[in-house]
């Protein structure tokens, strides 16, 4: 406590949930982990905002439940797409639907997870199964834009730096770091002023145009 | 490894495209032009380029219920204003007895499922980044022949990048039976990438649909339909077409997508301020090298521009001939040196290459400046002589007696043949000759022809092809 910066202090003075402090100053650091991941690696996922945000939610959940519901989701969100498509429904009303679908297959998941006293399931609160349960919207676009294939893909991308950024915000010398300096996040700033005016190749780009660098007729 | 890197920087990446090229040369204005369809489409056909018809448009849910959709005609296609990527486009190429239409992948439609189909469209659920839109209705493009074995239902366009006035890259599109009739490569579509200056292909690529990788292929999947060696139909109209969309626009940094319709040629299907980068494995060139070297260049002219276009970027394709085959391409024209072993006389001439005639000849006045003159004279003197026409029966004749008296006294001669012609029966000489085209040495039998009145005193035949490969669009490349 005593190595912390006196405005966090003052915060968390005023009853502000340490947890929450925390989570707050290690955000921008799970949005450029995303950034790195998409333009300098090349790493597509589904955008910026949900791979962080389901990171938050695992901390929530805890990575075991959190990567069981994130697939459940998907597969209920899936097989009720998959179900309605011959109904020819509107757009809205059939995510509706399917988000009905979702919850109350989530539902059943905690009624049995209570039979068999798994705890940690029941204990789960309502807003990291809300954020799960809407990336299935996102979910339901791909699908519908780009193909099953290409959503399925995506969607793992999307587990791999959810579960990356999850590590990373669980390590406690970085959160203590973060709550000592919060200053840092200036220093962020900067590092995602320059991402944005990086012009180089990705490195998944090195990859993908490998025949044309080879060939290099120019 | 130093190279790939050096090289790598001829690519264009995404993060390059982005910030280098459409934040820097396509103004939001130029953008909402090229994103709006229909807006695009009233300021092409404005100025002059051709578009498909539009038949009727659908701006908000009164419209939907007061449309006459009696009036519809048997094709159109069904549109989006501002989709994206393909997305929420309706092909709809045939109608039914009992009043409903039949889509491209055979399924039919009522007016029902055309009115639901134009709600979801309203809402938004096509359009780039969601918001509300409108829907029109547009003539279908009729199918060329030559593109028909080539594409599955849909109808493939050509995908021009225009920057600077200059047409820098192209590339085919195909629709397969994997992306369901739709052209995009996303959807697993076929790209082929078009030699510029020749509008013929050269190598083609598909994606994998789950991890969207792109691979290069030789042919349409389960076919043996070779994807290289399509030539473009209108290709130097395409191109202008291109680069007129580009002046009209203002969108500095292009792709504009043409489709060939059967009668009315060549129209733009649609413009993309945002060009994917995929053309660049499609061409296997790489497009910031391209973009660069055209930058800043004076182009004022659309001809200029598509003719700076494919001198610089053109030729890849006899290149990627003579890789495979080994062989070299020739035009039609061509210089090349003759050579008389014997006199050791050698001359340059300009020579026509003709793979309609067997056997090369030259004409006298040139064998008898190569030291051919002894030979050639002997002929001659004989020509003269047969003013009255030879019979078949008098040249045979003629033809044993001159080979017994000269074949073995000259070198040079190698046969005597008889020709027959529009001028009657002649016998003329065949005679040794070393030919150099581009660095292939040929050791030739020419026969020696009298041709004052014809343009080229050397003409090139099959015989002395055999090496070289003939690509008639490349006329006289190298005097240009």
């Amino acid at each position: 406590m005593k190595f912390m910066n006196s405005f966090i202090q003052f915060v968390i003075e005023q009853g502000v949930p340490r947890e929450t402090v925390e989570l707050m100053l290690m955000f921008p650091i799970v949005a450029t982990l995303m950034v790195i991941a998409r333009q300098v690696v090349g790493v597509k996922a589904f955008g910026i905002y949900t791979p962080s945000i389901i990171a938050i939610a695992f901390l929530s959940t805890g990575l075991k439940y959190g990567i069981f519901l994130f697939t459940i989701i998907l597969i209920i969100g899936t097989a009720t797409r998959l179900a309605l498509k011959h109904l020819r429904l509107l757009y809205l009303p059939r995510v509706a639907i399917m988000l009905s679908v979702v919850s109350v297959t989530i539902f059943l998941v905690l009624i049995i997870g209570g039979y068999f006293n798994r705890t940690g399931l029941a204990s789960v609160s309502i807003f990291p199964l809300l954020i799960l349960i809407t990336i299935m919207e996102k979910f339901i676009v791909v699908q519908v834009e780009k193909g099953a294939k290409t959503a399925i893909f995506l969607s793992f991308e999307t587990l791999v730096l959810s579960v990356l950024a999850y590590f990373i915000v669980s390590i406690s010398q970085l959160r203590e770091l973060m709550v000592k300096y919060p200053w840092i996040i200036f220093l962020i700033i900067v590092f995602n002023f320059i991402l944005g005016k990086w012009t180089g190749l990705r490195i998944w780009e090195y990859y993908r145009f490998r025949e044309v660098i080879k060939a290099n007729k120019r | 490894m130093l190279n790939y890197l050096k090289f790598s920087k001829d690519v264009l990446g995404m993060n390059s495209r982005n910030l280098d090229y459409i934040r820097s040369f396509n103004k939001k204005r130029a953008k909402e032009t090229a994103d709006h369809k229909l807006n695009s489409k009233k300021i092409l056909k404005k100025n002059g380029l051709k578009v498909p018809d539009l038949i009727g448009k659908i701006e908000t849910f009164k419209d939907v219920e007061n449309f006459d959709w009696e009036k519809l005609p048997k094709s159109f296609v069904l549109k989006p204003n501002r989709g994206l990527g393909g997305e929420g486009i309706m092909v709809v190429y045939g109608k039914k007895k009992n009043g409903n239409w039949v889509k491209s992948d055979r399924q039919e439609v009522s007016i029902q499922d055309l009115k639901n189909h134009i709600l979801n469209i309203l809402e938004g659920n096509y359009s780039i980044s969601g918001v509300v839109d409108s829907a029109f209705f547009e003539e279908r493009v009729k199918i060329l022949k030559l593109f028909k074995q080539y594409s599955y239902r849909g109808i493939p366009d050509i995908r021009v990048i225009v920057f600077n006035n200059t047409p820098v890259m192209a590339m085919l599109r195909l629709p397969t039976k994997e992306s369901g009739g739709r052209a995009n490569l996303h959807l697993g579509g076929i790209c082929v990438g078009i030699d510029l200056n020749t509008g013929v292909t050269t190598t083609a690529i598909t994606r994998n649909l789950a991890t969207q990788q792109e691979f290069l292929i030789d042919q349409i999947p389960f076919t043996r339909l070779s994807l290289s060696g399509i030539s473009m139909p209108c290709w130097k109209e395409i191109l202008e077409m291109s680069v007129k969309a580009q002046q009209v626009t203002g969108i500095g940094f292009l792709g504009v997508d043409i489709m060939v319709d059967r009668d009315k040629g060549p129209v733009i299907a649609e413009l993309n301020a945002r060009p994917g980068l995929a053309i660049q494995i499609a061409n296997l060139a790489a497009l910031k090298y391209r973009l660069k070297k055209v930058e800043g260049l004076k182009i004022n002219t659309v001809k200029k521009g598509v003719r700076v276009g494919r001198d610089l970027f053109g030729g890849e394709i006899e290149e990627d001939i003579e890789d495979m085959t080994g062989k070299k391409v020739i035009g039609i024209f061509e210089k090349v040196t003759l050579k008389n072993i014997k006199s050791g006389v050698s001359k340059e001439e300009n020579a026509k290459i003709d793979t309609g005639a067997f056997s090369t000849s030259i004409s006298t006045d040139l064998a008898k400046k190569m030291g051919y003159d002894e030979v050639v004279k002997i002929f001659d003197s004989y020509d003269s002589k047969a003013q009255i026409r030879l019979t078949l029966e008098q040249a045979k004749k003629l033809t044993r007696e001159l080979k017994e008296k000269y074949l073995d006294k000259y070198d040079v001669l190698t046969n005597i043949l008889i020709v027959k012609s529009s001028n009657g029966i002649t016998v003329r000489p065949k005679i040794k000759i070393k030919i150099y085209i581009e660095n292939e040495i040929i050791d030739s039998h020419a026969t020696v022809h009298d041709r004052k009145d014809l343009k080229y005193k050397v003409i090139i035949g099959r015989q002395d092809l055999k090496n070289l490969i003939v690509d008639p669009s490349r006329i006289k490349r190298k005097n240009l």
